[in-house]
């Protein structure tokens, strides 16, 4: 991965790991906040409740004790203390005074629980009422329920009595406790009340509960928690799930409601709408995933920028060690800061700047040591012939000074060493003069393996001339070679030289190898011979022209292989041991289509 | 043919002498002769009446127009029978003169009164009549001969002069949608369901009747009619059978008919199984007849077990009434309840619901479980009116209103033995459970003169005129 790609990465990886924990530390804030703030609004609200229960309950004794107090209940009682009395003067009478009191519940009821006129239920006139008396009369408002025990309504009462002779009446008033009520409560938004009757040893009833709105719909989902409170007798709370969104979750905190006996009568449920929180959960993430998306982007934007920043002069400083590595030694980079980068810039572009002096320098050397070697070479070489002439010259001048006889005789010999020498002198500038001419490859198929067999039939005389060490020659060429692109003559003249190498270098006889082998692109041709082997400081200048470790020879075999070689895309490479012999090693492409012919 | 039924003076033509000192007296006490001339039947002013019955139509012969006594009164306004009963329900002469039949009591003649115009102009004749009578009742054959009408029915009728006294066979004419009667009043006013104007007719047979107009009100509850009474804005209003103790003692004139409405539980289906007679047998031995009625109605009725009150039948006693739940309970022994019996009654009616109530618990005593509805139910409260004076008629007519098959009398034989051993055959049936006979009442205000509410609880308002206000005040 390119380092402005992690650099990018790190960048956005950074915002968003930002972003994501913040976000997770903004919504445990938030649920925090909200679950303390939903306490504390369950607990007033239970306040609430029972200031409004309380407040109610005074009110429903105020009530009571009027009704008690009337002439009504005081004419009543005194005929109860005459004996029964006539139900039938009283049928409407608790209604009547009911409604007056606006009490939901009024009974009258003698001291054997009798009822003798009912406001909520007139025909139960004769009958007992099911509420337990006790000795002393309860001096504030309690819960009791009302109605048919199997479908009864919770009412917040009072009961009074009324103390006319030795026979007391009691007054048993109360306000209904539904929906009306739960409605008369002050709600916060996002709360309710929930109102839950509870009837003996049945199990939890849908139609038992109640909100301010009337009955709840799906209430078989607070079920368990009901039941949990019938049984625990017990605050408790849980979260219900109404419906598979969240946002319809409620935190109910349900409180047992007892009656005077401390039998639970009725169950306040305080539910806290969740809706607010997973909506500002929500609106967090939301807020989050576009804080994250944007951070993304301009983390993108700006790591983009800063990479380009940082990696600009990083990748122009590769684009230039490439220019060097491919040859361009004035590959220079512009130094654009003072910092580390341009630091090393500027360091980049002295190095280049030294290397190309350093190569000027060099090659200013190599080009004196060159100029000097050929002048040594051309020297070695010119004086050798040079020598005879001047000794022929001069015995024929001495012959014709001292034995004009002999000087037609001497003449005719001298002649012929002149020619001679004339003639090898002309064969010396011609080796230099064609070095210097090296034609251009004409470019066809070439099978590799037919010129190297070509080159080693050439020379099988020579391996095995007469008075001289046997040379064996091997040939380890590659089935199936595939033809490539070159100059077959003067490939020929390679392999040739590089053989003639080899035979110089084993003067006591040994193996001669030619291998080939080839992979997709290339192909290798490998002399190896058994030779003395070279010193790496010989490897290395091995390919300078006019240079030649032999004492015969001009130098420019191997540089001539090496031009031809590089005229055909390939490479030449060595690699010698002293005494163990030297390897040549050529690489030429298969297709040297974009070579000019 | 002038009906004066309240005082008048009587002038003696032998003593003069007795005159003379009288017109002497009265010239002395003046006030004496205005007490006296208050109480003179007086003509004119408009009467005001408010009920909470609210039919949407006038025509008497309409299906379930007799069964609230509002209506009733209604029909007798506007429209006259053949026949009228009297209070011991014997029938007597009104557009009918007089009526013969043959010994099988299959084939009647009525002779029709001479000289009565319907309310449009047109003079009844024994065709009208027979065409009236022909279209309430198309199993019967009515024929018109000369001023006579004769009835023919397929078997013996023994009560059919009771039956032409019903509201159903008022007598009437119907031109252009439009019905015509002969009765003492004609509207001017109609608003279905609303407000009925009545006009005394000038030209009523038996002569106009003392007041003007009738104003009626509509579909006003007890509660309204009483405050209206209140209020002096209604002459006349209908009080409910358990407030009827109460408006009597609120210094209120409070007239009421005998027991005459039948208050019952009805089970809408017969029996299904074996353990439904034994239940419905637990369920009326069960029921507190008595305190429902001094309680819960206010001594508004009478607590009976028959179908017909005491005072019509003359056997309602056979039947016992009282509460015996030991043999209640002993009949639901072993008996399995498999579900409530559901228990109906009128929603609209504010004692109904009390009186369920009652028969609820009373039926838990027994260990009998019902479930109060105002909807559809196993069991239903009714009240239903008796139509009839006559026994037989009302008999017949109760069971018709109840949804039971109709009694069976005995040939054309009109005696007690047979009426009995009907009641008793519908009884046995355990299709309906008597609780009560309930009165009817009017509460009416002290310028209402000459009100004579019948046993059966029919208004007669021609009779009825209004004295001057303030008169009766000292």
């Amino acid at each position: 991965m390119k380092f402005r790609r992690k650099l990018l990465a790190v960048f956005a990886l950074t915002v968003f790991l930002s972003v994501a924990t913040v976000a997770l530390i903004v919504s445990a804030m938030t649920r925090r906040s909200f679950e303390r703030a939903n306490a504390e609004s369950t607990t007033a609200l239970v306040a609430q409740f029972r200031r409004e229960f309380n407040r109610r309950g005074e009110e429903v004794v105020r009530r009571v004790e009027t009704v008690a107090s009337s002439e009504s209940a005081t004419r009543m009682a005194l005929k109860l203390n005459h004996g029964t009395p006539d139900y039938s003067a009283y049928l409407d009478e608790a209604k009547s005074l009911a409604e007056n009191q606006q009490l939901d519940f009024l009974e009258f009821v003698d001291n054997q629980g009798t009822i003798i006129s009912s406001a909520q239920s007139p025909a139960t006139f004769g009958y007992k009422d099911n509420f337990a008396f006790t000795a002393n009369v309860p001096k504030d408002a309690f819960l009791k329920q009302e109605g048919p025990s199997e479908d009864p309504t919770l009412a917040l009462s009072a009961i009074r009595q009324v103390n006319v002779g030795d026979r007391p009446l009691y007054v048993i008033g109360g306000r209904r406790l539904d929906k009306d009520f739960l409605a008369s409560l002050e709600l916060p938004t996002g709360m309710r009340a929930l109102l839950y009757r509870n009837v003996g040893d049945i199990p939890f009833a849908p139609q038992f509960l109640t909100d301010a709105s009337g009955p709840v719909p799906d209430a078989d989902r607070i079920a368990q928690l009901i039941e949990q409170v019938e049984r625990q007798r017990q605050e408790t709370t849980a979260l219900v799930h109404w419906s598979s969104n969240p946002a319809d979750d409620e935190t109910l905190h349900a409180i047992p409601l007892n009656g005077q006996a401390n039998q639970l009568l009725g169950i306040l449920l305080v539910g806290s709408s969740r809706r607010p929180y997973v909506e500002l959960r929500q609106h967090i993430r939301s807020a989050s995933l576009l804080a994250g998306g944007a951070g993304m982007i301009l983390a993108i934007l700006l790591s983009g920028w800063a990479a380009a920043r940082v990696t600009r002069p990083v990748e122009e400083l590769a684009r230039a060690a490439r220019e060097v590595a491919d040859g361009n030694w004035n590959a220079q980079v512009t130094v654009q800061s003072t910092d580390e980068l341009g630091e090393l810039a500027a360091s980049f572009n002295r190095m280049t700047h030294e290397l190309l002096e350093q190569k000027e320098r060099l090659v200013q050397t190599e080009r004196v040591a060159a100029w000097r070697e050929l002048a040594r070479r051309l020297a070695h070489e010119l004086k050798n012939p040079l020598f005879p002439l001047q000794l022929t010259v001069e015995n024929l001048l001495r012959a014709r000074q001292q034995s004009p006889e002999q000087f037609e005789e001497i003449f005719q010999e001298s002649s012929s060493t002149l020619l001679a020498e004339i003639s090898n002198l002309k064969t010396i500038i011609s080796r230099f003069s064609e070095f210097s001419r090296m034609p251009q490859p004409h470019l066809q198929s070439v099978n590799l393996n037919e010129v190297v067999q070509n080159v080693a039939r050439l020379f099988q005389a020579q391996l095995h001339t007469p008075g001289h060490p046997p040379i064996e020659c091997k040939l380890e060429l590659a089935e199936s070679m595939q033809p490539i692109t070159a100059d077959p003559e003067l490939m020929h003249r390679v392999f040739s030289n590089l053989v003639l190498n080899a035979m110089d270098a084993m003067p006591e006889g040994g193996v001669l190898t030619l291998h080939t082998h080839q992979n997709d692109e290339h192909a290798f041709i490998e002399v190896s011979d058994t030779g003395t082997g070279l010193t790496p400081e010989e490897c290395e200048r091995l390919f300078t022209p006019y240079y030649t470790s032999k004492t015969h020879g001009t130098g420019l075999g191997l540089a001539i292989v090496q031009s031809v070689v590089s005229d055909h895309g390939g490479r030449v490479s060595v690699r010698s041991e002293p005494g163990h012999g030297t390897t040549f090693e050529i690489e030429l492409p298969k297709n040297n289509r974009n070579l000019s012919s | 043919m002038r009906r004066i039924a309240s005082q008048s003076f009587a002038v003696s033509s032998l003593l003069g002498a007795t005159l003379a000192i009288a017109m002497f007296v009265m010239a002395l006490f003046p006030m004496t002769t205005t007490a006296n001339a208050a109480t003179r039947p007086r003509y004119g002013g408009t009467l005001r009446v408010a009920m909470q019955t609210a039919p949407t139509s006038l025509d008497p012969t309409g299906p379930g127009s007799s069964e609230w006594f509002g209506s009733r009164n209604l029909s007798h306004l506007m429209f006259d029978t053949l026949i009228t009963l009297d209070n011991n329900g014997k029938p007597q002469p009104s557009l009918a003169t007089s009526w013969q039949s043959e010994p099988s009591h299959q084939r009647w003649q009525f002779s029709i009164r001479r000289g009565i115009t319907f309310q449009d102009g047109t003079a009844l004749t024994s065709d009208a009549v027979a065409a009236s009578l022909r279209a309430v009742n198309p199993t019967w054959k009515v024929l018109s001969s000369g001023e006579a009408v004769i009835v023919e029915r397929d078997s013996a009728a023994p009560n059919l002069p009771a039956e032409l006294a019903l509201p159903r066979n008022s007598v009437l004419r119907r031109e252009s949608g439009k019905i015509s009667g002969t009765g003492p009043f004609t509207v001017t006013q109609w608003d279905p369901g609303k407000k009925l104007v009545l006009a005394a007719r000038d030209d009523y047979w038996a002569g106009r009747p003392f007041i003007d107009s009738i104003e009626i009100e509509m579909g006003k509850n007890f509660h309204d009619q009483m405050i209206a009474l209140d209020l002096g804005r209604a002459d006349v209003i209908e009080v409910a059978p358990d407030q009827l103790h109460r408006t009597n003692g609120e210094n209120n004139r409070v007239e009421h008919s005998d027991p005459i409405e039948l208050m019952a539980l009805v089970f809408t289906r017969d029996r299904q199984s074996t353990d439904d007679g034994p239940i419905r047998e637990a369920l009326a031995l069960s029921i507190d007849r008595e305190s429902l009625n001094k309680v819960v109605l206010q001594s508004g009725g009478e607590p009976s077990a028959a179908l017909l009150p005491e005072w019509i039948s003359g056997y309602a006693f056979v039947f016992p009434a009282g509460v015996d739940l030991a043999r209640a309970r002993q009949n639901l022994a072993g008996l399995k309840q498999s579900a409530p019996v559901t228990l109906g009654y009128d929603s609209a009616d504010p004692g109904a619901r009390v009186v369920v109530e009652r028969i609820v618990l009373n039926a838990h005593d027994a260990g009998l479980s019902l479930q109060p509805t105002s909807g559809a139910a196993d069991l239903r409260l009714v009240r239903i009116p008796l139509v009839s004076l006559n026994a037989h008629v009302a008999l017949t007519e109760l069971t018709k209103s109840l949804g039971l098959p109709p009694p069976k009398f005995n040939g054309n034989s009109n005696s007690e033995d047979d009426l009995y051993a009907a009641e008793n055959t519908l009884l046995q049936s355990q299709r309906v459970i008597p609780l009560l006979h309930l009165r009817t009442a009017s509460a009416l205000q002290a310028s209402v003169k000459n009100w004579h509410e019948a046993r059966d609880g029919n208004w007669s308002l021609p009779d009825v005129w209004l004295g001057t206000p303030g008169a009766d005040k000292p």
